[in-house]
Formats: structure tokens, C-alpha cells, sequence
């Protein structure tokens, strides 16, 4: 049998808890009657005796007062396959660990990999090891990728269709940079057919006219059907001056056939 | 009943810690569990494991530049570091709700034990990924065959854990199958955080054609664009 301590005050505050919330729980009808409960906590019910493990015994504290059986999960004894798991962990932890080389190799590991990697990114004849196989600068086909033929021409793809920069001012207003534009073969670019066209509109206050920047020409819309038929959207007009929109030389209206196009 | 006395402050650098971990992680376990200097060993793999995935980090973003090198070698242990500290509480108050009596330092030394465990197999793997930086290009084979190394990686160090976990609390009976089970879902919860993060954190190879950014826009997430990768690399579409 083992020895009892004496509870401590803790331990029977806590009894005295425990006791307490039970009662609550009967009155609330949450749980059914039980006996009436001895004056004092009863003595913890006699704990079988541990099985044979080889392990520490991690400090338990003596049951005071049995606790509500529902709301606790009752200890389970270890299945003989876990105590044998236990016994070869215990046995496998009682091994020692004699001394070895392997720091000395972790660090030997660990400057050498920092010397590759030092030498693999050294660029020789302007190009890094690291980096110097020719497919690495391979594109990732993707919407958004901005692409140039031998001509002056960028286009931007999107949904496999490229879509022509009409101007400077449209490739700035929609945010691209210069070092994002891949240079590739013409019969590259042909493989993509021609989507619509990315244009900039431009319009000043005192004007009412918008106009569309093509090839460095302003192009008069003539109304608002002809701008919403041509697929243009309103967040996509910029406000300029209306000096700088009169220095842009006129190209033809659209539609072609508006007639003379008027100054801003 | 049991068992060996705690064991002796072991002597040596910090990396004697990484080898007592590495050489025989049962009594490794075993002075965490009596708490025989878990400080030093947090300490010991805190650094190491650091030193040890900012490699693995700069090498698979040397594929790239050097300027991506340098970033992933600073993300990649704040990835793994980050995800431990949003999933430590969980895992030790889920614990303590049922009935373990490890501390929070002794959970903290155990899942670090893990990932410096992962940490350790990615440092292994570096030669291998250098081999296949400088001898193929194919970037899709590249981001998949480090996906792969970070899983197997990642699954010695989840078993290293769920093996530590076993051994610490033997002797927590009461609970034991609830926090059995509670640990298989944190685990869950572990790969979440950690490949949301990842996908947070990213770039960490750089895509060729796109220019260096140090974070990219958020969009999509880690397991479509995997599945994208494998599909371009079998052929079947090109990721776009």
C-alpha cells in the first residue's frame, strides 16, 4: 500500500470545490442524484500499482476528492505495445553518447557549402555559375509579360493574345517598367495573335473632348457611344494640360469619318 | 522505477547540442523531459537551425540572383521560426487543458527539436540541390524537387516530434488519447501555417523573367501553384 500524505489546504480548497460544483450540477438536474457525500473528502480510492515501466515517474498530485466521472477522461493503462515502445525509448535513452567527429564535420558541412555558394555566384565573363546554363533566362509564359520583336513595338500578353502599347504614355500608365520588356524573336511574337490594343486616353478640364495617344498622335473620340463601343473604360483617361494636348500633333478621328477633330 | 539519473551538463560548443540531438535524440528527449539545461539546448538550436536553413535559404535562391540569395537566406528561418511561435500556444495549452505536465520551455525545446531536425536534413540536401542548380534548367523541376526535399525534410522532423511528444508524456495517462489526437491535428494546423506563410513569404527561388521582389503580391495559393508546376512540367499546360 502506499502512503497517504496529509492533504494540503490547497487540495482540500479544491475538494471543497469540486464538492460544490457537483452540488450545483445535481440541483440544475444536469446530473442525476448521487449519495450524499461523507462530511469529509473521502480518502483517494487505493491507486493500482504503476505498471513496469522503466521510465521517471513524473510527479502526480494525490486525488483529494474524486472528481465527476463525466468530466474527466479516465487514465488509461499503457497497452503492452506502448510499454514496449517506452522500454526501447528508455533503453535507446540510457545509451551514452560518445564523442565523434561529427561537429567538426557539421562545420567542415557548413564552410564549404558557404564557399560554393560564394563561388557559384562570383560572376566570370558576366555571368555567375550559378546562372550560366542558357535556358535559365527562359521566360515563364504568363499574363503580364511584356514582350519586344526587332521592332519598336511592346506588347503585353494576356490570355494568349498580345496586346500592343500604343504608346509611351499608356506603357507608364499602366505601371510597366523598362527592365520587365524581354527582347525575343519575331517568330516568337507571331505565335501569339493580336489581342486589342492598349491605349491611353487623354483629356484636359477646360476641354470636354477625350482623346486617345496612338503612335504619338491624339486621336479625337467622338462621343461617348463610340468610346464605350471601342472597349474604353473611364478610369483609364488621364488628365493632362491643355497646353501639352494641343502640342500632340492630330492623327484621324474616331470613328474616321467624325469629321475635323477639335482642339482642346 | 525508473531510470537514468539527469544526465550531466554536457560539455563542448553549442554544437555538441545538435550532435546529442542527432546521435541519440531517446536521451535527448529523455534530459528535456528531466529538464537538464533545455535553455542551452533552446539556445543551441535556435542558432543552429538558423545557420542551417539560411543556408539551404541562399542556396536555392542563388538560382536566381544574388540579391534573391540573400533574401531567402533571411526568409527561410524566419519561416520556419514564425510558423513555431504561432503554433506553440495552441499546442501547449491544448496539452495542459489535458492534463500534460510538460512546461512551455520543454514544448518549445521539443518542437525546435523538430525543425532543427528538418533543418539538419535540408542542410544535407544542399549539395544535392547545388548539383541540380548548376546542371539543369528547367525552373519548374527545380521549385518541384525542392518542394519534395522540404517534404520529406518536414516529415522526419513532424515524426521526430510526434516520437518526443510520445516519450515526454509517457507518463501523463490521464488524457493521453486526447492529446494523441490533439497532436495529429496540430500537426495539421503545423503545415497550414507553414505553407500559408511560405506562400506569404515568397519569392524564394525567383521566377526568371520576372524582376526581383523581395515579397509578392499575394494571389492564389501554395497547393494550386503546385499543382500548375507539375502540370507544366508533365506537359499537360503551361502555367501562366
Amino acid at each position: 500500500m502506499t502512503q497517504k500524505q496529509p492533504p494540503t489546504p490547497e487540495e482540500l480548497i479544491l475538494a471543497m470545490l469540486r464538492e460544490v460544483l457537483a452540488r450545483q450540477a445535481e440541483q440544475m438536474g444536469l446530473r442525476p442524484k448521487a449519495e450524499p457525500p461523507p462530511a469529509p473528502a473521502p480518502p483517494p480510492p487505493p491507486t493500482p500499482p504503476p505498471p513496469p515501466v522503466t521510465t521517471p515517474v513524473a510527479k502526480t498530485e494525490p486525488s483529494i476528492a474524486a472528481s465527476p466521472a463525466e468530466f474527466e477522461e479516465a487514465a488509461e493503462p499503457l497497452s503492452a505495445a506502448e510499454l514496449q515502445e517506452l522500454a526501447e525509448f528508455n533503453e535507446l535513452a540510457d545509451q551514452p553518447i560518445l564523442p565523434s567527429n561529427l561537429p567538426r564535420t557539421l562545420r567542415l558541412l557548413v564552410i564549404g557549402l558557404v564557399a560554393l555558394l560564394i563561388l557559384i555566384n562570383i560572376p566570370v565573363f558576366n555571368v555567375a555559375l550559378a546562372r550560366a546554363l542558357p535556358d535559365r533566362q527562359a521566360l515563364i509564359i504568363r499574363d503580364g509579360l511584356l514582350l519586344k520583336g526587332s521592332g519598336p513595338e511592346v506588347y503585353v500578353l494576356e490570355s494568349n493574345h498580345k496586346r500592343w502599347i500604343s504608346s509611351i504614355d499608356a506603357f507608364e500608365h499602366y505601371g510597366y517598367r523598362w527592365d520587365e520588356v524581354h527582347v525575343v524573336d519575331d517568330s516568337s511574337l507571331r505565335e501569339y495573335p493580336d489581342g486589342r490594343p492598349l491605349h491611353v486616353l487623354l483629356k484636359c478640364n477646360a476641354s470636354p473632348h477625350i482623346y486617345r495617344l496612338e503612335n504619338d498622335k491624339k486621336r479625337w473620340i467622338k462621343d461617348i457611344p463610340t468610346f464605350e463601343a471601342e472597349g474604353h473604360l473611364w478610369e483609364d483617361v488621364r488628365f493632362v494640360t491643355c497646353e501639352r494636348l494641343r502640342e500632340i500633333p492630330d492623327g484621324l478621328p474616331i470613328p474616321p469619318d467624325a469629321g475635323p477633330p477639335p482642339q482642346p | 522505477m525508473t531510470t537514468q539519473p539527469p544526465t550531466a551538463p554536457r560539455r563542448g560548443g553549442l554544437l555538441s547540442e545538435i550532435e546529442a540531438l542527432l546521435r541519440n535524440r531517446y536521451r535527448y528527449f529523455a534530459e528535456i523531459r528531466d529538464g537538464v539545461e533545455v535553455s542551452r539546448k533552446i539556445r543551441a538550436m535556435l542558432m543552429w537551425s538558423a545557420i542551417f536553413l539560411a543556408l539551404f535559404g541562399a542556396v536555392i535562391g542563388s538560382e536566381y540572383s544574388v540579391r534573391q540569395a540573400l533574401a531567402s537566406g533571411v526568409k527561410l528561418p524566419l519561416l520556419f521560426l514564425i510558423t513555431l511561435l504561432v503554433c506553440l500556444p495552441t499546442l501547449y495549452f491544448f496539452n495542459t487543458i489535458f492534463e500534460s505536465s510538460l512546461s512551455l520551455s520543454q514544448n518549445f525545446a521539443l518542437l525546435l527539436s523538430a525543425i532543427t531536425m528538418t533543418a539538419i536534413i535540408l542542410l544535407a540536401f544542399a549539395p544535392v540541390v547545388l548539383f541540380f542548380l548548376i546542371t539543369t534548367s528547367q525552373y519548374q523541376f527545380y521549385k518541384l524537387l525542392n518542394v519534395a526535399i522540404f517534404a520529406i525534410a518536414g516529415w522526419i522532423g513532424v515524426r521526430q516530434l510526434s516520437q518526443g511528444m510520445r516519450m515526454l508524456t509517457a507518463n501523463d495517462r490521464r488524457g493521453a488519447k486526447m492529446r494523441g489526437r490533439i497532436l495529429s491535428l496540430w500537426i495539421l494546423l503545423y503545415a497550414f501555417v507553414g505553407s500559408q506563410l511560405a506562400w506569404t513569404l515568397r519569392p524564394f527561388f525567383g521566377a526568371p523573367g520576372l524582376p526581383f521582389e523581395l515579397f509578392r503580391g499575394l494571389g492564389g495559393n501554395f497547393y494550386t501553384n503546385i499543382f500548375a508546376s507539375l502540370g507544366e512540367l508533365l506537359g499537360f499546360f503551361t502555367v501562366r
